[in-house]
């Protein structure tokens, strides 16, 4: 009896020896880019393995001795893996946190709008900290859509699993607007041009000339009042009995001029895109 | 044995290896399952064509990143990667390579649940709980054989003709 | 012996020369119409109105210009260096890349002394086979007929400077690091805006048209898959180029997309798809479509006639017209395109004419005329 008492006695302590000469000890906490120690209890050589995101490194150690982990080596965010081998390998896993967010990937859409349009803009702030790794903490982003030093729009929305988004009808002038999201010190910005909408009471005028007919819009806007696009085309169209001549004329300066050979009783119409405009009709010659 | 007979089953033989290689690598794509759950995914609701692509992509991304890590080569990263998930995994093939070390991922399970899709389908956010087997090895000695179960967050974000996956960052739980 | 083989070949030769001679030029098909082929060396005295019209367009084939102005009549208006013009085409136009592969002719009305012929040429050029029908007249002038050929109009430019005011859209590519959401332009917004599936005498067809509603130009391309009862894909094609392809802003286009050989029957959807990207672009040269009109033609096809009027200051090498034909309901029920073998001068135009089936002819009610145009030297 005493034999097997002295004999379980004997193989615990082998085993607590053991164990301690293998106890890993890991952060609780780490972040990306700090130093970190990692303590092996036991006497003598091992090796020390870091596996994680962006490292898998192997060096000698001695046991029972702090093993120092490099903030180089430390600088992605995710669950890393110490290993220590001597005889047997033992290892424990702890988890690195992203740092402060120190820059803000903006997705803003579209990079064209067209003007008067209900949540036509929308965005997504993602931040990120100095070695790229996704800050899940929550944090608030500040939005704002500014055209001419005119404030479109403000909103603070707070960041929900490292994400945070907008939506937002376009203003009703025409030009470029800039859309920043910042946090804190750090912020992102983009610009957007708005656009005039489809033209709107598209209205020609025209009268004969030697050598035909020369017709031209008056200045095409859109329902909001803005200038239509300098390149936007408009089709005219003129009927008479000979015939039908058509002619895509690109808007130069808010207008669109053409000449068209006819010289009969002549209908004349203009439409840009699917917008139809007035019809004219001019005597022959 | 006469010698032709003898070449012949010598190349008989490469070949069997080859094709049970070369199945390998397929059944390695097959053993790595992948699930999605879309039903949250806000503000914008996912595609059915979409889902069908994300689960595609991102099952290739992971066998991807296992062959990578298992031979130590950065070929396989070139497609299914981008951003910094592209740069830390090419960080790790490098340090691997340094250290004679290699990670492999077997019997991989990843179960997906977009959590946020981008009004303009942009970029999506997906929280994958993987289980999977990592086996470290030292040149051949294995140091770590673990079965684990993992928490990501996952950036997806649509390539010229695929899903590429743009952050994955192992996190405590979601 | 050893002379024996020699002597035979050349005999065999000779017998295969005479019999692509006499076999040449010999009417097949239909009866009543010659055709034509380059046959180097033997060259029959044109006696006949026929046998005169095929020595000509021989000698055009071979480009042999001497020769075949020699077959057209003294009395004809037109300079030699006119008729060669006339054939071989100038100013980059589509004629100038093209040859003339083959011919068929027949006879229209013909008298002891005067003939005229209608010929069709085919051409074969960098955009496709294009075929070209000509009324020719011929003369008896002694003992042997000749073409009467019509004195060739180049339109007269005079000197001038024309300003260019017209907007220029560059594309500006961004730079080579990919830093995520900060450089990304928008693909430019386009439409379709009408779409027709039917069948025709080749197979299917899906036609319609399609809009840039965007500020900036697009490079446009439509595509359609046929789909079956099981949600199987029968055939996808694109519109190739029957579309004009770069639109200016608010610019509408037709399209056509052509499935040979396949029937309606089994289709059940048709799946549109149409890609736009950003491109550079110019809206000059404006071109006027002038004077449109459909007839028939004198072999009684619907022809929808026009003419192509360049405003601007350049010269267009290569016109492209792309027509839709509407219903009285304004639905599109067909789309067809011609190109202009000539090239179009600045502040001149050319003619052109555009074929309608048949089959479509009695319901075209409207149209509307676009026009894809070609500058050498330009992107």
């Amino acid at each position: 009896m005493q034999r097997h008492l002295f004999m379980s006695a004997l193989c615990v302590a082998i085993c607590a020896a053991v164990c301690a000469a293998q106890d890993i000890r890991v952060p609780d906490s780490a972040t990306a880019g700090a130093e970190a120690t990692i303590s092996a209890g036991g006497s003598g050589k091992a090796t020390f393995y870091l596996v994680g995101p962006g490292v898998a490194n192997k060096s000698d150690v001695a046991l029972g001795e702090p093993i120092q982990l490099h903030a180089n080596d430390l600088r992605n965010s995710g669950t890393y893996l110490a290993i220590v081998c001597s005889d047997s390998c033992h290892s424990a896993a702890f988890y690195v946190s992203a740092a402060k967010a120190a820059s803000v990937t903006f997705l803003v859409h579209p990079s064209r709008v067209p003007v008067a349009q209900s949540d036509a803009v929308s965005g997504v702030a993602i931040p990120f900290d100095q070695y790229r790794n996704l800050v899940l903490a929550p944090l608030t982003v500040n939005f704002q859509m500014t055209a001419a030093n005119a404030s479109l729009f403000a909103r603070p929305v707070r960041t929900r699993d490292g994400v945070a988004w907008f939506r937002t009808a376009s203003g009703r002038s025409a030009g470029a607007v800039q859309i920043t999201a910042s946090i804190d010190d750090v912020s992102a910005r983009r610009a957007l041009q708005q656009v005039a909408s489809e033209p709107c009471n598209l209205r020609i005028d025209g009268k004969r000339v030697s050598n035909g007919i020369l017709v031209q819009t008056l200045p095409v806007h859109d329902c909001a009042g803005n200038v239509v696009p300098d390149g936007t085309i408009v089709t005219f169209s003129a009927s008479e009995a000979q015939g039908k001549s058509t002619v895509d004329a690109p808007i130069k300066q808010g207008v669109a001029k053409a000449q068209i050979d006819a010289s009969g009783n002549t209908v004349i119409s203009a439409a840009s895109g699917v917008v139809l405009g007035n019809e004219l009709r001019i005597g022959a010659k | 044995m006469r010698p032709v007979t003898q070449c012949a089953s010598h190349v008989a033989a490469c070949v069997f290896v080859a094709l049970v290689l070369g199945a390998n690598g397929y059944a390695a794509d097959a053993t790595v399952q992948v699930q999605l759950d879309s039903k949250n995914a806000a503000p914008r609701s996912v595609e059915s064509l979409t889902e069908r692509s994300i689960v595609r992509d991102y099952r290739f991304a992971w066998t991807s990143m296992a062959q990578a890590l298992e031979l130590n080569t950065l070929d396989p990263l070139e497609g299914p990667f981008a951003g910094e998930a592209k740069e830390v995994l090419r960080q790790a093939v490098t340090s691997q390579q340094h250290s004679n070390l290699t990670r492999e991922y077997a019997n991989q399970s990843h179960r997906l649940e977009a959590v946020f899709y981008a009004p303009e389908g942009d970029v999506m956010e997906l929280h994958d709980t993987a289980e999977y087997q990592l086996q470290v090895r030292d040149g051949g000695k294995v140091i770590h054989d673990e079965h684990v179960v993992m928490h990501y967050i996952v950036l997806m974000t649509p390539a010229a003709d695929r899903w590429v996956v743009r952050q994955l960052q192992a996190v405590p739980q979601f | 012996m050893k002379i024996i083989l020699p002597i035979l070949l050349v005999a065999v030769t000779a017998v295969l020369i005479v019999l692509a001679f006499f076999g040449a030029g010999q009417a097949h098909g239909t009866v009543g119409i010659a055709a034509g082929s380059a046959v180097y060396g033997l060259t029959p005295k044109p006696a006949t109105p026929q046998q005169a019209l095929t020595n000509l367009l021989s000698d055009v084939q071979r480009r042999n210009w001497d020769r075949a102005f020699d077959d057209v009549s003294k009395s004809s208006t037109v300079t030699e260096q006119a008729f060669i013009e006339d054939w071989t085409g100038s100013n980059g136009s589509l004629r100038s890349f093209s040859s003339l592969e083959a011919f068929d002719s027949r006879p229209l009305h013909a008298t002891n002394d005067d003939a005229q012929m209608r010929v069709r040429l085919h051409w074969t050029t960098p955009v496709g086979p294009i075929e070209d029908v000509r009324d020719i007249r011929l003369v008896r002038e002694g003992d042997i007929w000749k073409a009467v050929w019509p004195k060739v109009v180049i339109p007269n430019v005079p000197a001038q400077v024309i300003p260019v005011t017209y907007l220029r859209w560059d594309l500006v590519s961004g730079g080579a690091s990919d830093q995520w959401g900060s450089g990304n332009v928008d693909a430019p917004r386009v439409r379709i805006i009408s779409m027709n599936a039917v069948d025709s005498a080749d197979g299917a067809v899906v036609m319609g048209e399609v809009v840039n509603e965007d500020t900036i130009p697009a490079f446009v391309n439509v595509n359609a898959t046929l789909v079956d009862g099981g949600g199987n894909a029968i055939d996808d094609e694109s519109s190739f180029d029957k579309i004009d392809h770069v639109l200016l802003p608010k610019q509408v286009t037709p399209y056509r997309i052509d499935f040979p050989n396949i029937n309606l029957t089994n289709v059940k959807n048709v799946r549109m798809d149409v890609k736009a990207t950003l491109v550079p672009a110019s809206a000059d040269p404006v071109i006027g479509v002038m004077n449109q009109k459909i007839e028939a033609d004198p072999q009684g096809k619907s022809v929808l006639h026009g003419e192509l009027l360049n405003q601007s200051g350049q010269t267009v090498n290569i016109s492209h017209v792309i027509v839709s034909f509407y219903d009285n309901n304004a639905k599109v029920v067909w789309v067809a395109d011609g190109y202009v073998d000539r090239a179009l001068l600045p502040q001149s135009s050319e003619p052109f004419a555009v074929e309608i089936p048949h089959s479509v002819a009695g319901r075209v009610q409207n149209f509307h005329v676009v026009v894809d145009q070609f500058t050498l030297g330009k992107s």
